[in-house]
């Protein structure tokens, strides 16, 4: 097999039929490659994480997962099924979507176990996960009474726990304070070293460089409007203004007024 | 909101759960299996001064079981007026139950008996009633709530069944949140002199609001458990150990829950 992992051609969606979310979009993604999907709210990451993990299918065009045509009727065969999940990791953007079972613990075992693995080595997971996550003391707790931090490493353990090659991340660190933002780009920056695939949708420019090679810049029309190296997506001020990336701070130094683009770390 | 509150504290509490009490440290599976027998005694014994033994028994458990008494008798007899009071209060006057009159008022120019019979039938129930819902306070205090979903399980309900049952259980907590956050958002912004029609418009429509919420929820946590390679039948982790001490404790519940039919 080749080493392209996705290949999308001129797809395009629109939720209910009705709402268009994404407009005509060609990606190809190889095995190994740090992408980040960025773009103001609204303007389609999510919706292209959940049709590369065959959640969604697309209205037109063709998404090829491993070589063979990504379709409802693909997945529906069980051997290719078993085979997609195993391989695709999907970190959803609200962790209480993720966390849907009665404990940590039993949220971090369900995709293993659903995958066939073994009760031991999943077990063992767990274990090698929460130490590594540091959450060992949250395994027998229930969702509700965790922190948004401790949800998102919680949603991040049940999905390395699967050990996919390719791992899909929805803006992993929304509303994290720096030092778990820090954490959890690490973990990122880990499995990336480990040869997996990353693809994560993000507004945080402060982490893009860091957790990818490639970025991929989506606007308001819903399509990529811009590719390359993140330092050089990320050197273009005036583009980043334009796609509301980017904040004008108005300051006051003594009497005179002046105004500088700024990073926004974390637009809600 | 204290409603609310209550609600989820009453759901939520699992403090008790945690402590190393006599209770918490055995088979779950156990527990379950001796506060059905007890409560089987409970629910036939005829004799009130048996009831006074078994419900200082659960009190007795409670203690070892590392929960402050006054608590456990506070939120016990909290629930049991709701059950018993309206069914037993009328059966103690003469009209209801006939018998030996043990005291006399006049309500209303009509005189009113208290007989014996109907005074020993109420308190017969009542402790009847005061001692089941101790005990099933007693076991869901003491048990946490994952653990009583993992006990169904065993008990061959189906797996499915229990997932969801675990689902709603994990969700109330979100939509009890979401409906506390919309009620403050209306607070904050309308205050609190709401008049009483544009309530009512506020209330219906965060009522539909919660409804296209969960129904976009239950979408998004169906794609979830795909994601992770659900295909209809759940997987789960069973790991409940039976110890000597464990056989000793349903061995004396079933003892104790026999005697008591032996003596009535
Ligand atoms: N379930 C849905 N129903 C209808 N429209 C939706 C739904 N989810 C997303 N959309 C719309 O699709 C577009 C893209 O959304 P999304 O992929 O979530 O963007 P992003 O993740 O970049 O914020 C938005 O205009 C959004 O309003
Ligand atoms: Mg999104």
């Amino acid at each position: 097999m080749s080493n392209t992992i996705f290949a999308l051609r001129n797809v395009h969606y629109a939720h209910a039929g009705k709402f268009p979310a994404l407009c005509g979009i060609d990606l190809t993604v190889t095995a190994g490659e740090k992408i980040a999907v960025i773009g103001a709210n609204g303007t389609g990451k999510s919706t292209l994480l959940s049709l590369l993990d065959g959640l969604i299918f697309p209205d037109a065009g063709r998404i090829e997962a491993f070589g063979r045509e990504l379709t409802e009727d693909a997945l529906q065969d069980e051997k290719y099924a078993q085979f997609f999940r195993k391989k695709i990791g999907f970190v959803f953007q609200n962790p209480d979507v993720q966390l849907f079972c009665p404990t940590v613990k039993e949220d971090i075992v369900f995709g293993p176990l659903q995958l066939g693995v073994s009760m031991e080595e999943t077990l063992k997971r767990l274990t090698v996960l929460a130490e590594l996550l540091e959450i060992t003391d949250l395994l027998d707790r229930a969702p509700h009474q965790l922190s948004i931090g401790e949800k998102r490493k919680a949603a991040i353990a049940a999905v390395w726990a699967i050990d996919p090659d390719i791992i899909l991340l929805d803006e992993p660190t929304a509303g994290l304070d720096p030092l778990t933002t820090r954490h959890i780009v690490d973990l990122i920056t880990l499995a990336s070293s480990q040869g997996k695939t990353i693809i994560t949708a993000t507004h945080d420019l402060h982490i893009i460089s860091e957790i990818s090679d490639t970025v991929y810049l989506f606007d308001k029309s819903r399509k990529i409007i811009s590719s390359g190296r993140p330092e050089t997506v990320l050197a273009d001020d005036e583009f980043l203004k334009k796609n509301n990336l980017l904040h004008i701070h108005r300051h006051e130094h003594k009497d005179t007024v002046h105004s500088h683009p700024h990073l926004h770390p974390d637009t809600p | 909101m204290s409603a609310l509150s209550f609600f989820k504290d009453a759901l939520y509490a699992d403090a008790y759960a945690l402590k190393k009490g006599f209770l918490q440290s055995r088979d779950p599976r156990i527990n379950v299996a001796a506060i059905l027998l007890l409560i089987i005694a409970v629910l036939f014994v005829r004799d009130t001064a048996v009831l006074v033994w078994l419900y200082t028994f659960c009190l007795l458990l409670a203690a070892c079981s590392k929960i402050n008494l006054l608590f456990f008798i506070k939120r016990t007899w909290f629930f049991i007026p709701l059950f018993s009071l309206f069914i037993a209060v009328p059966a103690v006057f003469n009209f209801v139950t006939p018998g030996h009159p043990v005291f006399m008022f006049t309500l209303l120019h009509h005189p009113v008996t208290i007989t014996r019979e109907g005074l020993s039938g109420a308190t017969l129930f009542v402790m009847r009633v005061a001692t089941s819902v101790s005990l099933v306070i007693l076991l869901s205090l003491t048990t946490k709530h994952t653990e009583l979903l993992k006990v169904l399980r065993i008990l061959k309900i189906p797996q499915l069944f229990v997932m969801t049952l675990g689902m709603c259980y994990r969700y109330i907590y979100l939509f009890v949140e979401i409906i506390e956050h919309t009620h403050l958002a209306i607070k904050s912004r309308a205050g609190t002199n709401i008049k009483h029609k544009k309530g009512r418009e506020i209330a219906t429509w965060s009522i539909t609001n919660l409804w296209i919420r969960s129904y976009h929820l239950n979408n998004q946590v169906y794609s979830a458990m795909l994601s992770r390679g659900y295909r209809g039948e759940p997987q789960v982790l069973h790991e409940f150990k039976t110890t000597l001490r464990d056989w000793a404790w349903i061995t004396a519940a079933a003892a104790i829950s026999t005697l008591s039919f032996a003596v009535y």
